[in-house]
C-alpha cells in the first residue's frame, strides 16, 4: 500500500498545513477519522471504550467484513452486486430448513449442520455464477442483473420460509452444534473470527500474489487492454461474481448462527452498509483499486459510527441524520483528497 | 499598429522545484503561421498552456498586440482572443454542431431572458460553418461526424469568439489525408484573414510546408528560431534532438535475409471487413502495410491476433493452423500485437509501469495450480525490460503509466510484448504521436528484433517510415490487397497511387 | 422520516450536555433508566405506544433511552448489547422476528436486566422474559362476531374481502385466524371472495384492494387487521364508488382493528361498523407493573394478556375512553 505524497508543491507550506496534507493524503485517513469519532463520543458515553463494548464492535464487524470483501471483488472489475444481501437471505433459509429440529430435512442428524453449511455456500456460489453469466455473456449491465436477482431471491426466500413453516417468519430451533459458530471458539478466539481472518488472508494473498488477482485488477482498470494482453476477461468477471456470492454466503453462516434462525429478511438493511464500507475503505467504484485492509478500515468506521449512535440512545430520528452526516463527511473528505492528488 | 501580434519574452516556469521553461521567447506576426517543434518534454505544451491560461508563469512577459496580458483561466484567454485547439478535441459528442459552437455564449431571446434563441443560433452557426467550408447541417449531433470534421467545428468555435490567435496541438494525428489537406487549406485562409496560427506537430514535413516562421524548443529553451526558409527537416531534427542524426532511420544490420515463413495467410475474408487476403510474412523480415485510413489494415491485424472473427480462409503460424478468436493461443504461438490505440487498448493508465509490462506474461511466470507469483521476480523482469527499451522513468513499480510521455508509454507497450520474446510482432502505428528521439529508439528496437529472427508486420500511415524500415510493403485498400512492392521499387508516388486506386 | 432542525440541534446539545456530566449526574438522579427498543414506526399504534411509554415512564420518575432497528433483527440484537453497556434497568422490546429475537433475551439475561416483549412475544424458549400480548385472535373473533350479527340483522348475502397484514408478523396471523374462526362458522351468510396480504405496506394495500374490487365488484364486507390501512381503504372505496355510511345504500360492512384515531373517526362518522381495540394503556401498565415486580424480586407470569375489546357504533360513547385512538383524535380536534 502506498505511503504518503510528498508535501512539497512548488511553494512553501506552513508546518500545520503540511501536517494536514500528510494526514489527508494518507491511506489511513479513515482509520484516523474512526479514532477521532470514538474519542469524541467518549465524552458522552465513556462505555464506548469498555472491553465488552469493544468486543461487541469486533463481533459486529466480522460478518460485515466478510460480505464487504466479497463485494470488493465485484467492484474491482468495475461491476456491482446488489443481490449480496438477497443471497444471504436465500442461502440461510435453505440451510436452516435442512438442519432445523422442527421438521428439517436432516433434523436430528449429527451431520445436519455440515450439510446445511455446504448448502448455504453452494447456493451463494450458484447465484453468484448466475449473476456473472447474465452480466458478461448476455451483456446486461450488472446493476440491472443483480437488481433483478436481488428482488427474485428476496421474494423466493420469503416464499420458501412460508412454505417450510406454518406461521413463522423465520426458521428457528437450529442445532446447538451449528449455533456454536456464533458463540463458541477455540482458546478464547470465536469461530466467527477464525473464519473471517482466514477468509481475509486468502483474499489478500489472492489479490497480491496470484495471477487471478492481477487479472482482476487489469480487467477493472482497462478491460480492452486486458483482453489484448491475453486475460480471459469473461472468466475473470464471472469468477468475481461467484466470489461475491460465496462470501455473502459465508457472512450468512455467521449471521444465522448469531440470530439462531434462518430469516428471509436477513441483511435486507445492510446492503448500503456493505457497499458503503467498501467504498469508504478505498475500493473504487470504477474498478481496479481496492485492498483487504482498506475494506477492513471501512467496516470498522461504519461499525464504530453505528455503535456510538446506539450507545447514545438518542431520539430515533436524529440517529439517521447523524449517521448519514458522518458517512457523508467521510465521503467528501475522500473526494477532496482525490481531487488534490490528481492536481499534484 | 505593429505587425507583431504576440511577443513572449523571458518566460520561466518550474514544477516541484524542477525548471521546465527557461527564458523562453517567441514572436508571432499577424496573419502568419509559427511552427513550433520540439520533443516531448521540451516545454511546448507548457508554453502553450501558459498562453492559453491553463497555467501561470513564474516570471516573464506576454504581450498581445502590444499590451501585457496574464490570462488566469481559459475563459480569460478566450476573451483575449486566444483559442487553443487540443489534440483531444473538447467537443460534446451528444450535442449538436450548433450547440457545441455556441456552448458558452448562446444567443438569447433578449437581455436577461434565459431562453436560447434557436433561430439566431441556427443562422449564426451556419455562418460559422461557412467560414470553415464545412457542409453539414448545424443540427447534426457531433457524434455522427468524423474526426476531421469535428476539428473544423473546433475552428469554427474559435472563429465565432473572434480569435486572433489559434493554437493547433498535433492536429493531424487522427485525420485522413484528405482531411489534412482541407485543414491546411483552412489554415491558409485564416492567414489571409489576418489571424495568426501556432502550429505544433511532430510531422516535420507538414511544419515546413505550412509555417512562415519556426521555433524549436529543447529542454525548456528555445534553441532555434527564424524564418522557415532558414531551416531544413534535417536541421530541425538536429536542433530538436541535440545531436545530429544522419538518418531518421537506423541502420539495419546485414542479416542473412528473410528465412522461412513465420506467418502465412491464405484467402482470409470477413464480409465487410477484408476480402481474400493472402500473404506470407517471413522470419527476419519487416513487411510494411500501407494504405489510407479505412483500408482495413487495423482490422486485418485484429483478425490475425484473434480478437475479431473471420469467415473464410486460413491463418498459419509456423505451419500450424491458428483457429479464429483465440488471442491466448496466438500469444502462446509467439504472436504479439501492438494496437494503434495505446491509451485505450495498450496500457492500463492507472497501473504502474511494472504492472503493465508483466501483464501478458503472468501465467508463464506463475507456479502451481493456484498460479502463485513472485512479486520480486516480476519486478526484476519488468525493470530489465524497461531498461532494454530505455524507458525514462524513475520508479518503475510505483509510477503510473499515465505520468509518462507518449513516447515512453509506447516503449512500455513494446516492452510488455518483448518480455514474451515473440517471434511474430504485429505493430499498428507504433510511432504515432511520439517525438523524433523516441521514434528513433523504437526503430532501433525493431531492427534488433528483426536481426534476432523475428517477423514484423508494420502497419503505418507514414509512407516515409515504411520506406525507411520495411523490406517489402503490402498496400491495402478497401479491405483488399492492392499490391506488393519490393525495396527496390519503393517510391512515394507509386505507393500512394496504389492505395488510392479505386 | 423527517427530523426537524430543532430536534436535531436538541439531540446534539443533549449529547454534549450528557457529555459534560458523565456518570455523576445520572447517578444523582436516583431513578431508573429503561430502554425502549422499537423495530419501526410503521403505524399510529407504535407512534402512540412510544408516546404513552415515555409519558408513563416519566410519571414513574424513570429516564428513557430509545433505539430503532428499522426491521433488522440482527441490528436490534446488537442494540441490546449497547443498552447493556449503558446499564439500563429494564428493556421494553419490540422485535421484528420472533425466532431471531431469542439471542437478545440471552444477552439481557446474562446481564440480569429484565426484558419485556411488548405486544409481540418471542418464539417459545426457555430463557427468562415477560411478554405482553393482546389476545389478537380473541379480539378479532369478538369484532367479527359483532360484524356478522349486524350483517345478519340487515339481511342479505355478503361477499367479503379479508385484508391480512404481514404474515411474517404473528399478530397479523392471529388476527387473520380470529376472523376466519368466525367467518368459517357463518359460511351461509358470508363468502370470502378475496384475501389480500398487505405486508403492512401502503402501496400493496392500495393495489391489492383495488384489484380485489375490480375482480369482485360486488364486495360488500371488508375486514381490516389494522387501522393504519384506513385512509387507503377510504381512498380505494371512494374511487370505486363504494364509500357509504351505515344505513345508506351500498354501504360496505367494515371492521377495523387497533383502535387508532382513524378508527374512532370512521366509527363516529358511521363509515365503520365495528373496531377491535388493543388496550394500549392497559398494556403499558402491565409492562411497567411487571418491571416493578421484577425489581422487587417477584417473578410475574411469562405471558401477560391484554384482553382488549370491540367497540361498535352502538357502544361508541360508553367505551371510547379506553380507546387510545380516541384520545389522540380528541387532542387533534380540540
Amino acid at each position: 500500500m502506498g505511503g504518503v505524497l510528498p508535501a512539497s508543491s512548488g511553494g512553501a507550506l506552513s508546518r500545520p498545513m503540511r501536517l494536514v496534507r500528510l494526514v489527508l493524503f494518507s491511506d489511513y485517513l479513515v482509520l484516523a477519522l474512526t479514532v477521532l469519532y470514538v474519542a469524541a463520543l467518549w465524552f458522552a458515553v465513556p462505555e464506548i471504550i469498555s472491553p465488552t463494548n469493544l468486543n461487541d464492535i469486533f463481533l459486529q464487524v466480522l460478518p460485515l467484513f466478510v460480505a464487504a470483501m466479497g463485494l470488493m471483488m465485484v467492484l474491482l472489475v468495475a461491476q456491482i452486486d446488489l443481490s449480496a444481501t438477497s443471497i444471504m437471505a436465500m442461502s440461510c433459509v435453505v440451510g436452516a430448513s435442512i438442519m432445523t429440529s422442527q421438521g428439517g430435512y436432516l433434523a436430528g442428524h449429527a451431520l445436519a449442520p455440515v450439510a446445511a453449511v455446504l448448502a448455504i455456500v453452494a447456493i451463494g456460489l450458484l447465484i453468484g455464477v448466475l449473476n456473472g453469466v447474465c452480466t458478461i455473456v448476455f451483456d446486461i449491465p450488472s446493476f440491472l442483473v443483480t437488481l433483478v436477482t436481488m428482488m427474485f431471491f428476496s421474494g423466493a426466500a420469503i416464499w420458501y420460509t412460508a412454505a417450510h413453516t406454518n406461521s413463522g417468519s423465520s426458521i428457528g430451533a437450529l442445532p446447538s452444534s451449528f449455533l456454536a459458530i456464533g458463540y463458541g471458539g477455540i482458546a478464547g478466539i470465536p469461530y466467527a473470527a477464525l473464519i473471517t481472518v482466514g477468509l481475509a488472508i486468502i483474499v489478500h494473498l489472492m489479490l497480491t500474489r496470484t495471477v487471478f488477482g492481477r487479472w482482476v485488477r487489469a480487467v477493472g482498470l482497462n478491460p480492452s487492454a486486458a483482453a489484448i494482453s491475453g486475460v480471459p476477461v469473461k472468466r475473470v468477471v464471472i469468477g468475481c461474481f461467484a466470489l461475491s456470492g460465496l462470501f455473502a454466503a459465508f457472512a450468512a453462516v455467521i449471521y444465522t448462527a448469531r440470530l439462531e434462525a434462518g430469516t428471509p429478511i436477513l441483511g435486507q438493511r445492510i446492503l448500503l452498509d456493505v457497499i458503503g464500507a467498501a467504498v469508504i475503505g478505498g475500493v473504487s467504484l470504477f474498478g481496479g483499486k481496492g485492498s483487504v485492509i482498506g475494506v477492513l478500515i471501512g467496516v470498522l468506521f461504519l461499525s464504530a459510527v453505528d455503535n456510538g449512535l446506539q450507545l447514545l440512545g438518542l431520539s430515533l430520528s436524529s440517529v439517521y441524520a447523524i449517521k448519514g452526516g458522518v458517512i457523508l463527511l467521510a465521503a467528501v473528505v475522500d473526494a477532496i483528497r482525490h481531487h488534490l492528488l490528481a492536481r499534484g | 499598429m505593429s505587425d507583431l501580434l504576440l511577443k513572449v519574452a523571458g518566460l520561466n516556469k518550474s514544477f516541484f522545484g524542477v525548471q521546465v521553461l527557461r527564458d523562453v521567447g517567441l514572436e508571432l506576426r499577424r496573419g502568419t503561421v509559427l511552427g513550433l517543434v520540439g520533443e516531448n518534454g521540451s516545454g511546448k505544451s507548457t508554453t502553450m498552456n501558459i498562453l492559453g491560461g491553463v497555467l501561470t508563469k513564474d516570471s516573464g512577459r506576454v504581450e498581445l498586440a502590444g499590451e501585457e496580458v496574464q490570462p488566469a483561466s481559459s475563459r480569460d484567454a478566450l476573451a483575449l482572443g486566444i483559442a487553443f485547439i487540443h489534440q483531444e478535441l473538447s467537443l460534446f459528442p451528444n450535442l449538436s454542431v450548433e450547440e457545441n459552437i455556441f456552448l458558452d455564449h448562446f444567443p438569447k431571446r433578449g437581455a436577461g431572458i434565459p431562453f436560447i434563441d434557436r433561430r439566431r443560433l441556427r443562422d449564426q452557426a451556419s455562418k460559422a460553418l461557412e467560414l470553415v467550408d464545412l457542409k453539414v447541417s448545424p443540427t447534426t449531433p457531433v457524434m455522427r461526424l468524423p474526426q476531421g470534421e469535428r476539428q473544423l467545428i473546433e475552428i469554427a468555435k474559435a472563429l465565432t469568439r473572434q480569435a486572433r490567435l489559434i493554437i493547433f496541438d498535433e492536429p493531424t494525428t487522427s485525420l485522413t489525408a484528405r482531411e489534412t489537406e482541407r485543414l491546411f487549406e483552412i489554415i491558409g485562409r485564416l492567414r489571409a484573414q489576418g489571424i495568426s496560427v501556432i502550429y505544433i506537430s511532430h510531422i516535420l514535413q507538414d511544419v515546413m510546408r505550412l509555417s512562415d516562421d519556426i521555433a524549436v524548443l529543447r529542454d525548456g529553451e528555445v534553441v532555434g528560431a527564424g524564418r522557415r526558409e532558414d531551416f531544413t527537416v534535417e536541421r530541425l531534427v538536429t536542433l530538436m534532438v541535440g545531436r545530429s542524426i544522419d538518418r531518421l532511420f537506423p541502420e539495419r544490420e546485414p542479416s542473412q535475409g528473410p528465412g522461412g515463413a513465420a506467418l502465412s495467410v491464405r484467402g482470409l475474408s470477413q464480409p465487410g471487413v477484408v476480402r481474400d487476403v493472402s500473404f506470407e510474412l517471413r522470419r527476419g523480415e519487416v513487411l510494411g502495410v500501407s494504405g489510407l485510413m479505412g483500408s482495413g489494415r487495423s482490422e486485418l491485424a485484429r483478425i490475425l491476433f484473434g480478437l475479431d472473427p473471420y469467415s473464410e480462409g486460413e491463418v498459419r503460424v509456423a505451419g500450424e493452423r491458428l483457429p479464429p478468436l483465440k488471442p491466448r493461443l496466438a500469444m502462446d504461438r509467439g504472436v504479439a500485437f501492438l494496437t494503434e490505440d495505446r491509451r485505450g487498448e495498450g496500457l492500463m493508465m492507472e497501473a504502474s509501469i511494472a504492472d503493465n509490462i508483466v501483464l501478458p506474461s503472468l501465467v508463464e511466470r506463475s507456479r502451481g495450480f493456484i498460479r502463485w507469483l513472485d512479486p520480486a521476480g516480476l519486478d526484476q523482469a519488468a525493470r530489465d525490460m524497461a531498461e532494454r527499451v530505455r524507458v525514462n522513468a524513475r520508479a518503475i513499480d510505483t509510477a503510473a503509466a499515465r505520468t509518462l510521455s507518449g513516447g515512453n508509454q509506447q516503449k512500455v507497450v513494446i516492452a510488455k510484448w518483448l518480455l514474451r520474446a515473440p517471434s511474430i510482432f504485429i505493430l499498428d502505428e507504433p510511432t504515432r504521436g511520439i517525438d523524433v528521439g523516441a521514434k528513433y529508439e523504437v526503430y532501433k528496437i525493431i531492427n534488433t528484433m528483426v536481426a534476432g529472427g523475428a517477423a514484423i508486420l508494420f502497419i503505418s500511415s507514414e509512407i516515409e517510415e515504411l520506406i525507411g524500415m520495411a523490406d517489402r510493403i503490402m498496400v491495402m485498400g478497401r479491405g483488399e490487397i492492392r499490391g506488393f512492392f519490393e525495396r527496390a521499387s519503393f517510391d512515394r508516388e507509386t505507393l500512394m497511387s496504389a492505395a488510392l486506386w479505386q | 422520516m423527517t427530523i426537524t432542525r430543532r430536534e436535531f440541534s436538541a439531540s446534539v446539545l443533549a449529547a454534549a450536555a450528557a457529555g459534560t456530566m458523565p456518570g455523576a449526574a445520572r447517578a444523582a438522579e436516583g431513578g431508573k433508566t429503561i430502554a425502549l427498543m422499537f423495530d419501526a414506526f410503521d403505524s399510529d399504534f407504535w407512534i402512540t405506544g412510544n408516546t404513552i411509554l415515555k409519558a408513563k415512564a416519566k410519571e414513574n420518575g424513570w429516564t428513557t433511552l430509545e433505539t430503532i432497528s428499522n426491521r433488522d433483527q440482527n441490528k436490534q440484537n446488537d442494540q441490546v448489547k449497547a443498552m447493556v453497556e449503558r446499564k439500563v434497568d429494564g428493556i421494553i422490546f419490540i422485535p421484528t422476528d420472533n425466532n431471531a429475537a431469542i439471542p437478545a433475551i440471552r444477552t439481557a439475561n446474562a446481564a440480569n436486566i429484565p426484558i419485556i416483549f411488548f405486544n409481540r412475544p418471542p418464539a417459545p424458549n426457555d430463557n427468562k422474559y415477560v411478554a405482553i400480548q393482546a389476545d389478537n385472535r380473541k379480539i378479532m373473533q369478538t369484532t367479527v362476531t359483532i360484524l356478522v350479527d349486524l350483517a345478519r340483522k340487515q339481511g342479505g348475502k355478503y361477499k367479503a374481502c379479508l385484508l391480512m397484514g404481514d404474515l411474517g408478523d404473528n399478530n397479523a396471523v392471529q388476527r387473520r385466524d380470529g376472523a376466519l374462526d368466525i367467518l368459517d362458522k357463518n359460511k351461509d351468510l358470508v363468502e370470502i371472495v378475496s384475501r389480500v396480504a398487505t405486508e403492512w405496506n401502503a402501496d400493496k394495500t392500495f393495489a391489492g384492494l383495488t384489484n380485489a374490487i375490480q375482480a369482485n365488484p360486488d364486495i360488500n364486507m371488508l375486514i381490516s387487521p389494522s387501522d393504519s390501512e384506513d385512509t387507503i381503504i377510504e381512498q380505494v372505496l371512494k374511487t370505486a364508488g363504494k364509500w357509504h355510511k351505515t344505513g345508506e345504500d351500498g354501504h360496505v360492512m367494515f371492521a377495523g382493528f387497533d383502535g387508532d384515531q382513524n378508527g374512532y373517526r370512521l366509527l363516529s362518522t358511521k363509515y365503520m361498523d365495528v373496531n377491535g381495540v388493543q388496550n394500549l394503556f392497559y398494556e403499558v401498565d402491565l409492562a411497567y407493573g411487571a418491571f416493578k415486580d421484577i425489581w422487587a424480586g417477584k417473578q410475574p407470569d411469562k405471558m401477560l394478556i391484554d384482553p382488549g375489546f370491540a367497540i361498535s357504533q352502538a357502544t361508541l360513547e360508553s367505551k371510547r375512553d379506553d380507546m387510545w385512538g380516541y384520545h389522540v383524535w380528541k387532542e387533534k380536534n380540540k
